[in-house]
């Protein structure tokens, strides 16, 4: 028999829900533990840093890395993780575009501590104290990781091959992804493991010629007619600037895209691409009607970026890009 | 230094209107100072916002989008 793949699995800035998506491919996962070792995963067994420390270099043959690089110790864990994989996958929206992590970059990291410790209603305390980086304990040094001065994507850090996106990744692309390691038929470099259209490409619900907004609603406000467009029903739906994959599983259940496969492959920032979307769509005559019609689209920066923030442009300093970059 | 600041300015001209408009300043022999580079459209509606903002990410300092 030869010998088995190693798989790590590293847990960043991020809710856990990736994680519970591995556990969720079912009884594939004893096709996955007949195929691989896992190696490193801290979440569901009891795995410390140094048994990370002590696998070599590219003792990892497919490392996959969830959640957003957020402070100091996880950019520790990107550049081991990068290291010590042979292949190192960006798993779920956060560690490929920043995801909902990363909404806070429209914050400094000094605004989002003084909101967290000072001024949110249900905390209480008047000496402003903050954790400390280093605490001196009876039993020794504690210290806490520092947050950097914003979140950021895993390709931001350290190279990766391939990426895994959603929120959480669907379990039939981590089995395409986990199928194709185990033939050896890995994709080019860079490729976004999930559809290569929109996510409109795949919606059952129909959609006329011509999409006609003249007011926008918020979905749990209003009862929306499940045959017909979201959007067409004013209800802001991210398809449109969405890679497919997902089989439009929120919209076909009631609910509208929020984005998380991240743009397509035509598309280099999301929220310019939704707000090109939705201004073909608002039918007004005049500006004061398209403003009137346009307030009531709740927080669209924090709508169109909700999981890509820290991939947007908006996060780049002016000129910082040069030709060449996407 | 301030006084010599020279913005780079990305102009998005439609070819019908305003790439014609600059056209014919050149063939006038009408000067225009270098600032504005112009990239012809085929209609200002083909402007896309990621346009404008790809824009200032490589560094412009204004864009104008005519047509």
């Amino acid at each position: 028999m030869p010998e088995k793949f190693k798989f790590a699995f590293m847990p960043s800035a991020s809710c856990g829900g990736c994680e519970i998506a591995v556990v969720d491919i079912d009884e594939v996962i004893l096709k996955v533990a007949e195929l691989a070792d896992i190696v490193y995963w801290p979440t569901a067994l009891d795995f410390k840093d140094k048994d990370l420390e002590a696998i070599p270099d590219g003792g990892i043959t497919v490392g996959f890395f969830n959640g957003a690089v957020r402070n100091d110790h996880d950019v520790h864990h990107a550049k081991q993780m990068r290291r010590k994989s042979q292949v190192l996958v960006s798993f779920g929206a956060c560690a490929q575009m920043g995801g909902i992590p990363s909404l806070g970059n429209f914050w400094t990291t000094e605004e989002l501590a003084h909101r967290m410790y000072d001024t949110v209603p249900s905390v209480v305390n008047p000496d402003g104290t903050r954790p400390q980086l280093k605490y001196d304990a009876p039993e020794g040094e504690l210290t806490l990781p520092r947050a950097m001065d914003r979140a950021y994507a895993l390709d931001q850090v350290v190279d990766v091959d391939y990426y895994l996106p959603g929120c959480p990744p669907q379990v039939k692309w981590i089995v395409a992804a986990v199928e194709a390691v185990a033939k050896g038929e890995l994709p080019p470099k860079g490729t976004v493991i999930a559809g290569t259209k929109a996510v409109c490409d795949e919606c059952p619900r129909e959609r006329s010629e011509e999409k006609q907004v003249t007011e926008f609603k918020r979905i749990h406000l209003v009862e929306n007619d499940p045959e017909k467009c979201l959007l067409e029903q004013g209800i802001m739906c991210c398809g449109p600037a969405t890679r497919d994959g997902c089989e439009a599983a929120c919209v076909v259940a009631g609910q509208a895209c929020r984005g998380c496969f991240g743009p397509t492959d035509n598309v280099n920032d999301m929220g310019a691409k939704l707000a090109s979307a939705i201004a073909s769509i608002v039918i007004a005559d005049t500006q004061a009607e398209a403003d009137k019609i346009l307030d009531k689209l709740d927080d669209p920066a924090g709508y169109f970026y909700r999981f890509g923030l820290a991939r947007s442009m908006l996060g780049v300093q002016r000129g910082e890009r040069k030709d060449g970059d996407e | 230094m301030a006084d010599n600041f020279e913005p780079k300015i990305v102009g998005l001209l439609c070819t019908w209107c305003a790439y014609a408009g600059a056209d014919l300043a050149g063939t006038s022999r009408i000067k225009y100072p270098p600032n504005v580079r112009s990239i012809r459209v085929m209609c200002s509606g083909r402007v896309d916002p990621q346009f404008v903002l790809d824009a200032f990410a490589h560094g412009a300092d204004g864009v104008l989008v005519s047509g």
